[in-house]
């Protein structure tokens, strides 16, 4: 089909735009398994948490117009909710040496996202609501575009400098990296591993909650708004390669782009499926790495 | 170790549990009722040799828990009026009712449907409201034969297919497509843009449009859109459909996708410089302008119910205790499956009997009071009009910020 000029820089600056918050997603995802190897299926969860948080703080206590301080409420208060999570349920697998990790980590953490989806629907019931917007709609180029979601990608880009900022140059950042790298080797160094997992798993969905905050405007709060997300942070680890923070990136702009200019230049009903193409490329090619990630030699 | 395995365990069954109970909103956020609980739950006025019913709705997402809670709603009162008013059925027994949620999902609704005649032995099942479940329902009630009772589902082929088991009384997709046609005639649109989710009802009425629109005599140059149902993010079919310069959105979606749908092409300036058409009555619940405070102006819907509609006696005693109990109207979807359960309590008293065969006898030969003032009857009619009555069908319109559904302004009044 022919597309004029105009509407297919349209299509792309929509994939950008909803890449940028993919990128967020999947860098939570790809930061906890990097740290602890281990893959949190709840993460869609602790994002649902965050618009709730966002939802109750905007709606509830400061208004739409304050709406740019809820995010980090957002963040924070998931982070500490992550560390206590952490501490409780999976901190026990790694202080006894168990052997079958990666079984109990996926039962955990689905259980968990189970509990906590269960929980919000108890408590807040299975509708969806909405903080509100007052911000106005901008012009970016061609594409007319709503304030909130200008907001949650220029958000979504401040929390990954903010990360960024974190990893490279702090002291906390240097141990993590350094854990990254080799679990043993930091700590012969002297740092406490068990606590450097726990910080490391509340930054991992503090991002997730941050992402879900952003969006809380754009796609509504409701229990089950996680779910989808959580799918597309997968999709674009997978692509990019886990445990690779430059893969995230590059992969969290490819889902977008693919799911944009396919929705509208291929078929409209295979939306989410587009993203899947791309993961299916990326196995065929290159199965063990994705695009960026590193083959690791287990001793 | 054996801490951890302790705390896995007890996680573990925190989470089913909260999931089983995950129905039930009682928090500080919840709506102003917490419907039951998911799974299999009981209301029943008194003991006894009581009647099984078995409601099917959705109250959890992906389904349109705004309908299912509205159903579930009025369903209570209507077990209340056949206990109390009616003084039950067959010799005074009371009705009991078991519900199931189908979270607007085939699986799930053919899992509980199941369970509910199976275990609980209900005579009837009713509360459908996603046209997929029932669908896949009625393919395993031809086999077990009771009654199933369209509630809010309206894809042709529940009823065209001629199923002994299947009842409806909700308008159908003719009619729907009928009472829009006729709009797009009246206000002279030729370009009509629709975005439609990819289910049986989605589908249904792009079809139902398409193949209408020339036995009306309108040659309409129509842009269709189908999109994934878990989709969250419909811009770039928005931005396409914009680039088409409608007259007129079809939006043919429920649940929170339809509510997305709306602020998004508010977003990307497609409305309210296009009106959009909602193809369903979800609007008129209370929760459409806390949702879409600001782009819910001009919005044109599809309602089944008009303020000016003369009530029966028994939905006037519904519309005043529901007022009563939850400070705001009872609005179709209640009031119908309000009706729903007299209606099975009508036809058991006209059967004289809980078997199934004869409920459906007595269903295709009786006439029943229901909520309108007119009575309701389930002929043997060709094609969709198979067991099915339908309510008039209205296009309204919203022309103020949190307007009533009841001022708004009708622009189409329809019935079959």
């Amino acid at each position: 089909m022919s597309v004029s000029t105009e509407l297919l820089q349209q299509y792309i600056l929509t994939g950008l735009m909803i890449g940028v918050i993919y990128i967020v997603m999947a860098l939570g995802i790809t930061f906890i398994y990097s740290i602890m190897k281990m893959t949190n299926w709840a993460m869609g969860e602790f994002y649902m948490i965050g618009s709730y948080v966002q939802y109750v703080v905007v709606s509830r206590i400061i208004g739409p117009d304050l709406w740019f301080i809820a995010v980090p409420i957002a963040g924070i208060s998931v982070f500490f909710l992550g560390m206590a999570v952490e501490r409780v349920l999976i901190r026990p697998m790694f202080e006894r040496g168990m052997e079958r990790r990666d079984e109990y980590a996926t039962i955990v953490t689905i259980a968990l996202a189970l509990f906590a989806r269960g929980l919000i629907q108890l408590w807040a019931g299975p509708f969806e609501r909405t903080p509100g917007s007052n911000m106005p709609s901008f012009e970016i180029g061609p594409l007319p575009i709503a304030g909130d979601r200008v907001a949650a990608c220029v958000g979504g880009l401040v929390a990954l400098a903010v990360f960024w900022f974190v990893i490279k140059r702090t002291w906390v950042g240097l141990a993590l990296r350094a854990a990254a790298q080799s679990r043993a080797g930091v700590q012969t160094a002297g740092v406490n591993i068990l606590n450097l997992d726990q910080i490391a798993f509340g930054i991992g969905v503090a991002l997730a909650a941050v992402a879900g905050a952003l969006l809380a405007s754009v796609y509504l709060v409701y229990p089950l708004n996680g779910m989808v997300t959580t799918t597309k942070g997968f999709e674009v680890v997978i692509i990019g390669g886990l445990g690779s923070i430059p893969g995230a990136v590059v992969g969290g702009l490819a889902v977008g782009l693919a799911e944009a200019l396919g929705g509208a230049l291929v078929a409209t009903n295979y939306q989410n499926a587009y993203g899947f193409v791309l993961v299916l490329v990326i196995l065929i090619l290159r199965p063990r790495t994705g695009l960026f990630g590193e083959t690791t030699r287990v001793a | 170790m054996i801490r951890a395995r302790l705390w896995i365990a007890a996680l573990v069954v925190m989470s089913f549990v909260a999931s089983a109970c995950s129905g039930a909103a009682t928090g500080p956020l919840a709506a102003s009722q917490a419907p039951s609980a998911a799974g299999t739950s009981a209301v029943s006025a008194a003991p006894g040799p009581d009647i099984a019913i078995g409601l099917q709705t959705p109250l959890s997402a992906p389904g349109a828990v705004t309908l299912g809670q509205q159903i579930q709603r009025g369903s209570e009162f209507g077990v209340e009026y056949v206990n109390t008013v009616m003084g039950g059925v067959l010799g005074g027994r009371k009705l009991v009712m078991y519900t199931e949620d189908t979270q607007g999902q085939p699986e799930t609704g053919v899992a509980g449907y199941r369970r509910l005649v199976t275990e609980k032995k209900v005579v009837a099942t009713f509360g459908y409201v996603h046209s997929s479940v029932l669908l896949a329902v009625n393919e395993v009630a031809k086999g077990l034969g009771v009654p199933t009772i369209a509630s809010q589902a309206s894809a042709a082929d529940i009823t065209k297919k001629g199923y002994s088991i299947a009842f409806r009384t909700h308008l159908i997709d003719p009619m729907r497509a009928a009472a829009w046609l006729q709009l797009i005639k009246q206000k002279g649109w030729k370009k009509i843009a629709i975005i439609a989710e990819d289910t049986d009802y989605g589908v249904g009425l792009v079809n139902e449009t398409k193949t209408q629109a020339p036995t009306m005599g309108l040659n309409l140059d129509i842009q269709t859109n189908v999109v994934d149902r878990t989709a969250v993010d419909m811009t770039p079919q928005l931005l396409k459909m914009k680039d088409f310069k409608p007259d007129l959105v079809l939006l043919i979606a429920s649940a929170k996708q339809k509510d997305q749908i709306i602020d998004q092409a508010f977003q990307i300036g497609l409305t309210p410089a296009v009106p959009i058409l909602n193809s369903n009555d979800e609007p008129t619940a209370t929760n459409f302008w806390e949702l879409h405070p600001k782009n819910g102006v001009g919005l044109m819907t599809i309602a089944t119910f008009s303020p000016k509609q003369p009530l029966s006696d028994a939905a006037q005693w519904m519309a005043q205790k529901y007022q009563a109990k939850y400070n705001e109207a009872a609005i179709y979807a209640s009031l119908n499956a309000f009706a729903d359960v007299i209606i099975i309590a009508q036809g058991l008293e006209l059967a004289k009997s809980t078997d199934p065969k004869a409920l459906i006898s007595a269903f295709e030969t009786g006439s029943f009071k229901g909520w309108p003032s007119t009575p309701v009857t389930f002929p043997k009619a060709d094609g969709v009009y198979w067991h099915n009555w339908s309510p008039p069908v209205l296009i309204i319109q919203f022309t103020a910020e949190k307007q009533d559904w009841r001022d708004a302004a009708i622009l189409i009044s329809a019935s079959k």
